[in-house]
């Protein structure tokens, strides 16, 4: 038997490492069972081992990817960087765009609202808002286009100013905030009359001939009256503020804050036709002085 | 020792492959680099020595994956035997022919494990025919990679290869 056994001992080994881990399988698959104390001696020895392995190979392909791999990163940023800043550029214009869009659309709105008036529209070419000099604006529209003296320029917030001077291709607007400049106005609450007349600077205008008796407060919406020949009535020239009414004299004052800011107009709406009724004097052209 | 030497191998390999695993797929494919090892057991250890390398080294594959105990070690003298087979009727030489059996041999270890564990588990827990592609994938992949797991199993054994004394002189 003995002799047997030492005959086939390789059979029997290798069968018995057949058998044997078949039957320990079958016999518990279906149970999870605990690790035996032999199991928990080979996971002891083997964790670390694998633990190492794995910092090892991880520590590796890290390296690889933070540092090896990086190698052409340098030319990659530069490109991208590249590439962000036309992409941003391209953003900046299609916000200009849109800008642009929405005031023209406010324009075109204006412009819809009053359909026995028509309009030309006009881009401003030139600026000229010196402190001592004229308060003019230039656009690129001359009496080729049909602009002439006098018109009225609007954006959708209200007056601009009035054209000054005309060549063929542009026109030169004189704002409203000019100290040549006087508006016939409306109180718009309660229709009380006076005059807007600039003041030289780009965000000043001072109210004139407003009778001390008429209710007025700061705050108050400005119009035109439409007296002035110039200007059709009803259109938005500011608000009154400051307003101070003396023990004596004829007229209260007041400080207007013009509803357009001039310095911020890029496109406008020179008014060649409109219900401009020829009444009473120009109120725009003050007394003595001439533009 | 070199049977230790093998198991010790082994166990690196098996960790270096999860770590691989984990950092390069996530888990998308996978790879069963001790069935090369296996494979070389089968075409170059010695009979006991091999056997008894192949069950300790599906003991240890047990503990590690996590599967019912018993399965890979049978699975893995099973594939020892297999290979032992082939290198015997065929004879296997260069390193596509061993990516070929360690193929072969990844598919068995797949599919066996499959088998097995459909008998004894219930229908819903069983691994089913669905994973059939990704055996295929793993075996392609385990094939594709042998040739780094037979370099590491010869250089063991140059490191433990014994001359014969006097056969020469």
């Amino acid at each position: 038997m003995f002799q047997l056994i030492k005959r086939y001992r390789e059979l029997l080994l290798v069968a018995a490492l057949l058998v044997l881990p078949l039957g320990v399988f079958f016999a518990h698959a279906k149970r999870a069972d605990d690790p035996s104390r032999v199991d928990r001696a080979i996971l002891w020895v083997t964790r670390p081992v694998e633990w190492v392995v794995a910092r090892a190979v991880t520590g590796s392909l890290e390296a690889w990817s933070g540092y090896v791999a990086l190698r052409h990163a340098h030319d990659q940023a530069r490109t991208l960087s590249r590439e962000n800043n036309m992409l941003r550029m391209e953003r900046d214009a299609l916000l200009q765009e849109r800008a642009e869009n929405e005031r023209l659309r406010r324009l075109l709105s204006l412009e819809q609202g009053a359909p026995d008036r028509t309009y030309l529209g006009a881009r401003v070419i030139g600026v000229r808002l010196g402190p001592s000099g004229r308060q003019i604006l230039t656009l690129d529209r001359g009496s080729e286009d049909g602009a002439g003296r006098n018109m009225p320029v609007l954006v959708a917030d209200g007056v601009v100013g009035r054209i000054q001077a005309v060549t063929t291709r542009t026109s030169d607007v004189l704002l409203l905030v000019d100290t040549y400049s006087s508006i016939a106005v409306r109180v718009e609450r309660t229709r009380a009359r006076a005059n807007v007349r600039g003041t030289g600077k780009p965000d000043g205008a001072r109210l004139e001939y407003a009778l001390r008796s008429e209710d007025m407060i700061e705050g108050d919406v400005l119009v035109t009256s439409g007296t002035d020949g110039i200007f059709p009535r009803g259109l938005r020239v500011g608000k009154v503020t400051q307003l101070r009414r003396s023990q004596h004299g004829l007229f209260q004052e007041a400080t207007v804050v013009p509803s357009v800011d001039p310095t911020r107009v890029e496109e406008a709406l020179v008014l060649t036709s409109a219900d401009r009724a020829p009444e009473t004097a120009p109120a725009a052209l003050a007394p003595g002085k001439t533009p | 020792m070199k049977p230790i030497a093998h198991v010790a191998f082994a166990l690196l390999v098996a960790g270096a492959q999860a770590s691989f695993l984990r950092f390069v797929g996530g888990g998308a494919f996978s790879l069963a680099l001790l069935a090369p090892c296996l494979v070389y057991l089968g075409l170059n250890a010695g009979n006991v020595e091999g056997v008894l390398t192949a069950a300790a080294i599906g003991y240890v594959l047990d503990l590690l994956a996590g599967t019912p105990k018993g399965l890979m070690t049978f699975l893995g003298v099973a594939l020892f035997l297999l290979s032992r087979a082939a290198g015997v009727a065929v004879d296997l030489r260069g390193r596509a022919a061993f990516g070929v059996l360690s193929g072969a041999g990844a598919l068995f270890l797949s599919v066996g494990a499959m088998v097995l564990l459909r008998y004894v588990l219930p229908p819903e827990a069983a691994p089913g025919v669905r994973l059939l592609p990704r055996m295929l994938l793993e075996a392609f992949l385990t094939g594709f990679a042998s040739p780094l797991v037979l370099i590491g199993m010869r250089a063991i054994d140059r490191r433990f290869h014994r001359e014969e004394p006097g056969l020469l002189g």
